[in-house]
């Protein structure tokens, strides 16, 4: 309704402004031929002008006199005809104008607008919507709004995470899988969503963050196939072939045929069998699983033990075998998480030693160095 | 509802150009001094209605409303503002709506300031102008309309070209869209005289503002692009004889001999006919830009035939226009008397000169462009016409055209000497000629041609000075009273002074860059060096960074020269988030006029990243001097006597004149 009130006021206002010339009587004060006469006034002004600054002289100023005066005769001696100030064609084109203006502007904006139909700009399509028509996007921006003003809501992010994963929103799920973890706890689908989600983001590659999150899942919830695909996924890249195909074949037994992760698990049983054969090499090897197993039977404070010796040993081995950027992502983010920052640190920094600035290496440790909030002596040089 | 009276205005714009199409033509031809003095009226309505439409579209583009398509097609919540206002013309369907913006502009500055027309030839251009203006809001509502809904709301729109986001495209297509659209004015101005039958001086005189003013624009806003397509697209070329430039370069040769031709029938009255073509020429060539640019033929012929609707349908207007006009022109043309007389050898001379030779370089271009169309129109097979074409034939056909410009304003109207002249010149030509020699001393094995450009560069720019010395009274009379004279010359002498200097400028920087200008292309890895000019370049590495709606990876360079390490030079590869798409950001150092360029290519297995580095002597002096060129446009704009009353204020014209002098 609004919209038509609106546009009858501008309807209105063209029709008046084009009306408005033609109801007065003008009066044209000029003959058509005095504007020639002007300009041509103005030229001679403008010879004279020249003459006094010297530009024209003698014969030339003559003749550029000449030349103009001859058109100002001209122009003057020209047939003036008489304009009228207003003629009945004047009052027949102000029906002309009320009735086409209107009829035209009205006719066309129906047979091509959409009357009626409400802007919706971001502000007001994220608000709560009236009817029942609310899709997905819309509860999703609903939720986004709620959890802006309600931070610590974890049940809210436990309900978004995976429908962002769904909408390919894989960053934004990785925070809410997070900030579900730290509010509601640790369970087995969330840190296997949130591996999902780390999964997704590097482009199909089990690194330290995606394998400790599936770890984690595995711990809490033992022989979860979600979980033993990306470990064992994870030992097949990191090189430790014989254990991704004992790991795959484990996860093989343990679902039934129709299973819908099957026809992967069997891809890859073929390509790790191959790769044996041809005598893959075995990289260095973490935590195993019986040990990290053993972890999660332990009081706090022997786990923390027991893992600070595996970091050890890594570290050690890291030091005879300094290529492995694997490993060294591993190392500085383990001693993160046992909360020891310099060690971190002081392993980073060693870390970025035996990768040129510009690698990719250099890049991922970069990476990890930020989200970590280190900062590497080497990193910025 | 903003959206939908958007919409509505814009209907309501075109149903008051229809009215103004018709009506003060009927009143020009009784006449009726109310039917004519309707179109001042309707034009400033229009345009009202017009900026309505606009406006609901930026609030649209502002407040990410994508229930509006186009929005939804070409923004996205997370782009910046400024490149939200911007977006709203960086799509086909807003382009348009800018481009028919900037003609009811056009049509309402005519109405606003065109006291100093007779009421029948204003009510007759104001006619013309709403003909185009109701053709192209006919082809924007039926096949190009930005008000299209999208019911529900898609939640994210799918951004705006990455290209696109860029200070570039707040400035360049609405300078370019005043130039362009801007030449309308002459040719309702052309086409309202051929209607009337009467074409004379003091109709030049009416036009000259105009002419003026869209071509200031249109040079600030070609050179504008051409610098935009420098830094933005990473090749460090500043022309590609690409069709879509020159699309806008045609105009603007056509519109530099319009403006020059109309100086003749202004002063003398000559060259009356030949001025009308040109000023139906010069809009017909931008109509003809805009169908390239926007049909889509361009892409490819076959695009073009597989949706056809658009491209028809300003082939249509193309057509009726161009046609139309033509038509009324052969209609006209022997009624026409003829101007005054001149000898070869004196200002008109000369001009005649300008515009024989900018006009067959316009045929050139024109052939260069449409050539490759119409091949793969009829035969199919695709070829590119580039560079070397242009150079060969393009270039040849400037050089006898700059070395003429210093001696046209030097000549005297109806016969000149030119032997005095030549001596007038002396000063200007050994400038050159010994800059010539320096330069081919200093560079020796340097290209001659080159020592030769930058010579007419000079020749320009000296004979340019010249022109205002000489003017002024240089020689002939003291300092005191030269400056005197200086001070009380007239714009437009500055104005031309100016505009010759700036080409000059121009010509010095494209000559150099041509000449002068290295590239080297070397994989680096972090730490290593590479030379270029007299720079050494350190590369440091690359670094990830995230902007608000991209991420990318930097490259540092410290720039060394003997040693001394004085700048960095930060290059970049983005990744544009929503389309996936990557841009080149090149990395461009300023020392004095020139400019080292670098831009980042491929990163190699091996941890290299493949890097361009272009040193460009001089590069800038390239847009400095069409940025003086339009500095001279508005100088000339700014000439009071320009400003020329309507009768009923003669005589206080005449008295404020009197005690001027």
């Amino acid at each position: 309704m609004m919209f038509w009130v609106m546009a009858a006021i501008m309807t209105v206002a063209a029709t008046t402004s084009l009306l408005v010339p033609l109801a007065r009587r003008t009066k044209l004060q000029a003959a058509e031929k005095e504007f020639d006469a002007e300009v041509y006034h103005d030229q001679l002004r403008e010879i004279d002008r020249d003459i006094e600054s010297g530009l024209l002289t003698g014969e030339e100023a003559e003749y550029a006199r000449a030349e103009v005066g001859r058109r100002l005769i001209k122009a003057s001696k020209a047939a003036s005809r008489k304009t009228v100030a207003s003629s009945p064609l004047a009052g027949a084109a102000r029906y002309v104008v009320i009735v086409f203006l209107p009829l035209m502007a009205v006719a066309g904006y129906l047979a091509i607008g959409s009357p009626g139909m409400p802007s919706q700009p971001l502000a007001a399509r994220i608000q709560p919507p009236s009817n029942e028509n609310s899709d997905i996007a819309n509860l999703v921006a609903q939720a986004e709004t709620h959890l802006a003003s309600n931070p610590e809501d974890g049940r809210g992010w436990d309900v978004l995470a995976p429908v962002y994963f769904s909408l390919g929103r894989v960053q934004d799920s990785e925070i809410a899988y997070r900030n579900a973890i730290r509010l509601l706890g640790s369970t087995a689908p969330r840190q296997a969503g949130l591996g999902q989600s780390l999964f997704a983001q590097t482009g199909g590659i089990v690194t330290a963050d995606v394998q400790a999150a599936f770890q984690a899942a595995d711990d809490l919830e033992p022989g979860n196939p979600l979980s033993s695909f990306f470990l064992a996924l994870g030992m097949a890249q990191e090189g430790k072939l014989v254990e991704a195909r004992t790991a795959f074949s484990d996860l093989a037994g343990r679902s039934t045929p129709d299973a819908p992760w099957m026809p992967q698990v069997r891809l890859h049983l073929e390509e790790l069998d191959k790769r044996i054969g041809q005598g893959g090499e075995e990289a260095v090897p973490g935590p195993d699983k019986e040990q990290v197993a053993a972890a999660a039977q332990m009081s706090d404070d022997e786990r923390r033990e027991m893992i600070g010796g595996i970091v050890a040993g890594l570290d050690e081995r890291l030091r005879e075998n300094p290529d492995d950027l694997e490993g060294w992502l591993r190392l500085i983010r383990s001693y993160m998480v046992l909360g020891e920052a310099e060690q971190a640190g002081d392993a980073l920094n060693r870390a970025l030693e035996n990768f040129d600035a510009g690698s990719a290496g250099r890049q991922a440790l970069t990476q990890a160095a930020t989200q970590f909030g280190l900062a590497a002596e080497k990193v910025n040089q | 509802m903003i959206v939908e009276l958007g919409h509505y205005a814009l209907v309501m714009a075109l149903a008051i150009s229809l009215l103004q199409s018709v009506l003060p033509v009927i009143g020009a031809r009784r006449p009726d001094a109310a039917l004519m003095e309707m179109a001042p009226a309707a034009a400033i309505a229009s345009f009202i209605f017009v900026l309505l439409a606009f406006a609901a579209l930026t609030v649209s583009y502002v407040t990410s409303d994508f229930s509006v398509q186009n929005v939804w097609e070409n923004s996205h919540s997370l782009k910046p503002l400024i490149y939200k206002f911007s977006g709203v013309w960086g799509n086909h369907e807003g382009s348009m709506l800018l481009w028919i913006l900037i003609l009811v502009f056009f049509s309402a500055l005519v109405a606003l300031f065109g006291g100093n027309l007779p009421f029948s030839l204003k009510a007759n251009v104001l006619a013309v102008q709403a003909w185009i203006t109701a053709a192209f809001l006919f082809f924007v509502l039926l096949t190009s309309n930005p008000f299209q809904r999208l019911n529900p709301a898609p939640i994210e729109g799918r951004d705006l070209n990455p290209i696109l986001q860029d200070i570039g495209l707040a400035i360049h297509p609405p300078l370019l869209y005043l130039g362009y659209v801007g030449f309308s004015i002459c040719f309702s101005f052309a086409v309202a005289a051929l209607i009337e039958g009467r074409i004379d001086a003091a109709w030049a005189r009416w036009v000259r503002p105009w002419t003026l003013a869209a071509w200031t624009a249109l040079t600030a806003g070609i050179a504008m692009g051409s610098y935009w397509a420098y830094y933005e697209l990473g090749w460090g070329g500043w022309w590609f004889w690409d069709p879509v430039e020159n699309a806008s370069f045609m105009p603007w040769l056509a519109g530099t001999a319009l403006l020059h031709s109309a100086l003749v029938m202004e002063k003398r009255e000559a060259l009356k006919i030949w001025t009308v073509l040109l000023a139906i020429m010069t809009f017909s060539l931008s109509l003809l830009g805009t169908f390239l640019v926007r049909s889509g033929v361009l892409t490819s012929v076959h695009a073009f035939a597989t949706d056809p609707l658009r491209g028809v349908f300003i082939l249509g207007i193309l057509v009726l226009f161009i046609g139309g006009a033509f038509s009324l022109f052969a209609l006209r043309v022997q009624t026409l008397s003829q101007g005054g007389l001149f000898a070869p050898i004196s200002r008109e001379g000369a001009l005649v000169f300008n515009n024989l030779f900018l006009t067959t370089a316009t045929a050139t271009v024109l052939v260069g462009t449409l050539y490759p169309l119409l091949l793969e129109a009829v035969t199919g097979a695709k070829i590119s016409v580039g560079p070397p074409f242009f150079n060969l034939t393009f270039g040849p056909l400037m050089i006898p055209l700059l070395l003429a410009v210093p001696f046209g304003p030097l000549l005297a109207w109806k016969r000149g000497d030119l032997w005095a002249v030549c001596q007038r010149l002396y000063f200007a030509a050994g400038l050159a000629l010994l800059t010539a020699l320096a330069v081919t001393y200093f560079a020796t094995g340097a290209p001659v041609l080159a020592a030769l450009g930058i010579a007419i560069g000079i020749w320009l720019i000296a004979g340019a000075i010249t022109d205002i010395a000489l003017r002024s009274g240089a020689g002939r009379v003291a300092v005191p009273i030269m400056w005197q004279r200086f001070k009380g010359l007239p714009r437009s002498a500055f104005g031309s002074a100016l505009a010759h200097l700036g080409l000059g400028i121009s010509v010095i920087g494209i000559v150099t860059v041509t000449a002068f200008s290295t590239e080297e292309v070397t994989t680096l890895k972090p730490g290593e060096t590479m030379v270029s000019g007299p720079f050494a370049l350190q590369f440091e590495g690359l670094k990830p960074n995230t902007g608000p709606n991209y991420t990318e990876l930097q490259g540092r360079f410290i720039v060394s020269r003997d040693g001394n390490r004085f700048a960095t030079i930060t290059s970049a590869k983005r990744i544009y988030t929503a389309r996936r798409m990557p841009t080149t950001e090149a990395g461009i150092l300023t020392l004095g006029p020139s400019q080292l360029y670098v831009a980042l290519g491929d990163e190699t297995p091996d941890g290299g990243t493949v890097v361009r580095v272009w040193w460009k002597p001089w590069v800038t002096f390239i847009w400095i001097g069409a940025v003086i060129m339009s500095l001279g446009g508005i100088t000339s704009l700014f000439d009071r006597r320009l400003r020329i009353g309507a009768p009923a204020t003669r005589k206080a014209t005449a008295v404020s004149a009197g005690q001027e002098t």
